[in-house]
């Protein structure tokens, strides 16, 4: 896919096409396309810090007793070393209502505790939360001691080393996809891929319609009821036509409509692209295998395990359609006025829901 | 409107004896229910086939139907619905632009005011009513959740 991309370039140069084709060239072999996480808040690089009292005990032979008491009567700072020389965290300012002696003495310390946690007390800033990248850790060790279990996987997301070169590939051959599809299928109008990164093979692809009087029929939307489709469900009256199955075929295609499938199978850049969905099964017959994943166990169910690449960032809307469906990871092009991932609202951040993809939005150089 | 509640409770209980969560949600025009459904997700395999989208495609064919334009006829809607619409229909019922929502008990795992404030997002305010005939709507729920759901994955028997 990529020598195809480097060809088309090379032919570019050469045959000096018309004005307008030489702008959809410039855009559709973008070789700077970068695939950059949306990160979570905790994940920012931006540190918070609180306000908490501390104290100088007079000597090191206190600190035993300090802070064990501290640890069951005030268990704050998990993400701290309590202790920093004769130094120790007391508690946040904001939870003292009068002086920290009555605070302490309502916590029932004992007294010799309480004279020496009121001795030389200050009050400071330390990091409100648990670092959770190296780089934050760095900037929250300079306000105070903090404890810091690595997590590659945390790591590898922000520095964009979380995909294999082979990954990589892929995902941008589904953005030139959406970015051909939108152009030449659909009239302009947005599109989204589903994708089972198994394989990896298309599921299901849905293009908004203009025509369409229902603005809520946004391509998230229909793209969740293609992918019921794959699984012989699916609600809505489609004025489309799919792609039919023949009885001898493992995988089906009904998840995609046949303007498109015709389309990626005229392509040449795309010939090695797959297509197809696994059939559901009744999960009653599955073979449950303790190590594999809702996916691999049970078979299709909604977009368990299932990766959708968007032209644009979701709305909110469609945004927690796709957390209904249980989505892995969302891919997407261009950030949306309403976006509901990165521009406006981040819903991936939420941590009450029940479910969490990842979002990964596509950069180009520039812009 | 909230007389109304009980044709959604309607609704909600056929969506119980379908084997779906027991939500249901009519479409108020004047005086009169336009579009009325339940929750349909189970059976077409759609995690997105609440009752309230249900009533919103009814409610676009009853416009095609009769030449109306949408966007006019929404902004008259009162929905009345027996739980707390999700994020994602709050979302789509502040995009539509219905002139009020109507709702029985809340939906503290999905809701589109107590968990998320959605028309902050969407950038437009519409009338909200909650806690009609709440606790009747969340015994429907919880009876419900009792049993199980029968599309699920068998992973959260193992919860238990
Ligand atoms: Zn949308
Ligand atoms: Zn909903």
């Amino acid at each position: 896919m990529a020598r195809a991309g480097i060809d088309q370039q090379t032919d570019m140069e050469i045959s000096a096409p018309p004005a307008k084709r030489c702008k959809f060239m410039a855009t559709e072999v973008d070789d700077n396309l970068e695939i950059k996480a949306v990160l979570t808040t905790e994940y920012k690089k931006d540190i918070t810090l609180i306000k908490v009292h501390s104290c100088q005990l007079e000597t090191k032979q206190q600190l035993q007793s300090v802070v064990q008491e501290l640890s069951q009567k005030l268990p704050h700072f998990h993400h701290l070393k309590r202790v920093s020389d004769r130094n120790v965290l007391i508690c946040p300012t904001a939870e003292v209502e009068h002086t920290l002696e009555q605070h302490l003495q309502g916590h029932a310390f004992s007294d010799s505790v309480v004279k020496a946690l009121c001795r030389d007390v200050k009050v400071i800033e330390v990091p409100a939360d648990r670092a959770k990248l190296r780089m934050q850790y760095e900037k929250m060790k300079k306000y105070w001691p903090c404890k810091f279990h690595p997590d590659k996987y945390a790591e590898s997301l922000q520095n964009g080393s979380n995909f294999t070169s082979k990954q990589r590939i892929f995902h941008k051959q589904m953005a030139q996809l959406l970015r051909s599809l939108t152009k030449n299928v659909n009239a302009g109008q947005p599109v989204g891929i589903c994708v089972d990164p198994r394989q990896p093979s298309i599921v299901a692809i849905a293009g908004s319609n203009d025509t369409c009087s229902s603005s809520h029929r946004h391509c998230s939307m229909l793209l969740v009821d293609y992918v019921a489709r794959s699984q012989q469900g699916g609600a809505t009256q489609h004025q489309v036509d799919f792609v039919q199955d023949d009885d001898a075929s493992k995988t089906t295609l009904r998840g995609i409509p046949k303007a498109f499938h015709d389309y990626i199978r005229q392509d040449e850049a795309y010939k090695d692209v797959q297509c197809g969905a696994q059939m559901s099964v009744e999960y009653e017959q599955q073979q449950v295998e303790a190590t594999a994943d809702n996916l691999a166990k049970y078979g299709p169910y909604l977009c368990t395990g299932y990766d959708v690449y968007l032209l644009r960032e979701p709305c909110l809307m469609c945004a927690m359609a796709l957390v209904h469906s249980r989505v892995k990871r969302i891919f997407f092009l261009l950030p949306s006025d309403n976006g509901a991932l990165a521009t406006r609202f981040q819903l991936h951040d939420v941590k009450e829901l029940n479910h969490h993809y990842e979002v990964f939005q596509f950069i180009t150089d520039g812009t | 409107m909230a007389a109304f509640m009980e044709e959604a409770f309607v609704e909600a209980r056929r969506a119980r004896d379908a084997g779906e969560v027991p939500v249901g949600c009519v479409f108020v025009l004047g005086d009169k229910v336009i579009a009325r459904g339940g929750n349909q997700v189970n059976v077409t395999r759609n995690a997105t086939r609440h009752a309230e989208f249900i009533c919103i495609d009814t409610t676009l064919a009853y416009c095609r139907e009769k030449r109306l334009p949408a966007r006019q006829l929404f902004s008259e809607i009162s929905v009345v619905v027996t739980v707390e619409p999700c994020i994602m229909c709050s979302a789509a019922l502040h995009t539509l632009g219905v002139k009020e929502i109507i709702y029985g008990c809340e939906n503290d795992r999905f809701g589109g005011k107590t968990l998320v404030d959605v028309a902050a997002v969407v950038g437009t305010r519409i009338d909200i009513i909650g806690g009609v005939r709440a606790e009747e709507a969340m015994d429907l729920l919880k009876e419900f959740y009792k049993g199980e759901n029968p599309a699920a994955p068998p992973v959260a028997k193992k919860k238990k």
